[in-house]
């Protein structure tokens, strides 16, 4: 059986100001079916390129990538993006802009009314349903961009930083209520590929670790992360989660150095 | 003893001020302008002789003798500015659009306005006139002409600067390109073409009153123009007024529209 994502030697070349600069470079990475994948990499190494890659924003240079064994042309309601940054629309409320891909998919009135106001309440934003994003916090905005990517009910979820530029608590209470919705979805076995730079983030939440090299980025090596889904925060402080985490870091460590 | 909260002297004298009618600062302001009335009383009443600068009481008189005149000068003027000003200010967002949905669109019409744009149309006024005569037409289109440069050029600017996260945020969902502009671009360019409106509106009464000094048969610039030739110094002041509170009506308006439309938008006040 072939992997749901199948990135097959992926290249990105970007025309600099002087000369041309290699992002990616012969890629390759199975993702299977329902399977929670972490990107992780030294910064620069286009890991955010690989993502909007496979989210149809961005085209390769050389390479294929195929999801569900269709090529990926153009982006798709079936593959939905959570950005780094603040993407959810200033100028629309909280329903709006969780309802916005659902609009785009002719989904009916009333199924699009049912799905938003589920939505809304699985993330916690009940009492905000018709607040603009200018009244939330930067936690409570993530909350919608996530609630926004869930409501075209994607197979495939991409997810770039999406967490970065948050404070440590709000990060951790983010990253639970993901583990909790992510074992939750039981009608549908959803693929995710979570790119970030924090180790622990993604031993967490993977259940495996695709760690990259510098630029001109490529995969070094899949980690299977072993613990049983769904964990607690507890797991971050047993031994083999910090064997995990310091395995990986000695990984990306050598490839930082490589750069001098 | 023990503070209870909401009772210290600060919040005492910040509820009675919130609770009176007119703010303190609304109130030195008043104070402003009725110490600047009452110094033009007394400096045309001893030193500035009438014929340079009519007194408050003249220019008060000046209004009941005209008043039939004056009503139909001030809607020629403003009808002149409204229309002007919308026909231009509409043009030229959607020339901002058309240019940049469509390269093609963009390379004819970039030399045309790149050309335009450093002229400033009251230059044009004599040709306006030769060409239109001294009626309507041709301050209407020069009105236009002038809130259609500024416009065109705003709203490129402001299209070029929406955050391409919003744009992938909307293709990733399933947006078509149309549907982009329409729920994406449209209302992320709508703060800076508030902006672009209010320099129109200032622009607008400007060329329209210029154009009436050239060449008219009615309008306030019209009246200040025949004041002129016969030293009647508080019909100009007469006419000089009226522009200025009917310009700062028309850019309250726009303000206040434009808040609506912006109402998402935060704010620093």
């Amino acid at each position: 059986m072939s992997a749901y994502i199948q990135i097959s030697n992926v290249q990105k070349s970007f025309a600099g100001t002087a000369r041309q600069i290699e992002a990616l470079k012969d890629v390759n990475l199975e993702v299977q079916a329902g399977e929670f994948m972490c990107l992780v990499g030294p910064s620069g190494c286009g890991k955010s390129t690989l993502v909007f890659i496979v989210a149809g924003l961005v085209t390769a240079s050389a390479g294929a990538v195929h999801v569900g064994g269709m090529q990926v042309t153009d982006p798709d309601p079936d593959r939905t993006v959570v950005f780094q940054g603040d993407a959810v629309f200033p100028w629309m409320t909280v329903a709006q802009n969780v309802g916005y891909g659902l609009q785009q998919t002719n989904t009916p009135k009333q199924e699009q009314e049912a799905i938003v106001t589920h939505l809304i309440e699985l993330v916690g934003l009940s009492g905000f349903r018709d607040a603009y994003p200018k009244e939330l916090s930067g936690g409570m905005k993530k909350r919608v961009d996530l609630a926004r990517a869930y409501a075209t009910d994607p197979t495939v979820l991409l997810m770039d930083e999406p967490f970065g530029a948050l404070d440590a608590i709000t990060k951790e209470k983010m990253q639970v209520d993901l583990m909790q919705l992510s074992v939750t979805e039981t009608d549908r076995q959803r693929t995710v590929l979570f790119v970030t730079h924090d180790l622990e983030e993604a031993i967490f939440l993977a259940d495996r670790v695709a760690v990259m090299t510098s630029r001109p980025g490529t995969i070094q090596v899949v980690l299977d992360i072993p613990f049983e889904r769904p964990r607690d925060a507890s797991v971050k402080l047993t031994h083999e989660f910090q064997e995990l985490r310091g395995q990986i870091r000695e990984l990306l460590i050598n490839e930082e150095e490589d750069e001098f | 003893m023990a503070e209870t909260p909401g009772s210290s002297e600060q919040d005492l004298i910040q509820k009675s001020s919130r609770g009176r009618l007119v703010s303190n600062e609304a109130l030195v302001s008043l104070v402003t302008v009725l110490l600047a009335v009452v110094i033009w009383y007394y400096l045309t009443d001893s030193f500035i002789d009438k014929l340079f600068f009519p007194s408050p009481m003249d220019t008060v008189l000046v209004v009941g003798r005209m008043e039939g005149v004056l009503v139909g000068y001030f809607f020629a003027t403003l009808y002149r500015v409204v229309v002007g000003m919308l026909a231009g200010a509409i043009l030229g967002v959607l020339c901002g659009i058309a240019m940049s949905w469509n390269k093609w669109i963009n390379s004819i019409l970039d030399p045309l306005i790149e050309a335009l744009r450093p002229i400033p149309a009251v230059a044009l006024i004599p040709f306006f006139i030769l060409w239109f005569g001294i009626g309507d037409t041709g301050k209407l289109i020069l009105t236009a002409l002038g809130g259609f440069t500024v416009m065109v050029v705003t709203t490129l600017e402001a299209i070029k600067h929406v955050s391409p996260i919003y744009i992938m945020a909307a293709r990733t969902l399933g947006a078509n390109r149309l549907t982009i502009y329409r729920t994406v671009i449209l209302p992320a360019i709508t703060p800076p073409l508030i902006g672009g409106m209010r320099v129109t509106v200032a622009l607008s009464f400007a060329l329209v009153i210029a154009s009436e000094f050239m060449g008219a048969q009615s309008g306030l610039g019209y009246m200040i123009m025949l004041a002129r030739r016969t030293l009647q110094t508080d019909a100009i002041l007469v006419g000089v007024i009226i522009i200025g509170i009917t310009s700062w009506i028309v850019d309250r308006m726009v303000r206040v529209i434009g808040n609506y439309l912006t109402r998402w938008a935060p704010r620093s006040d």
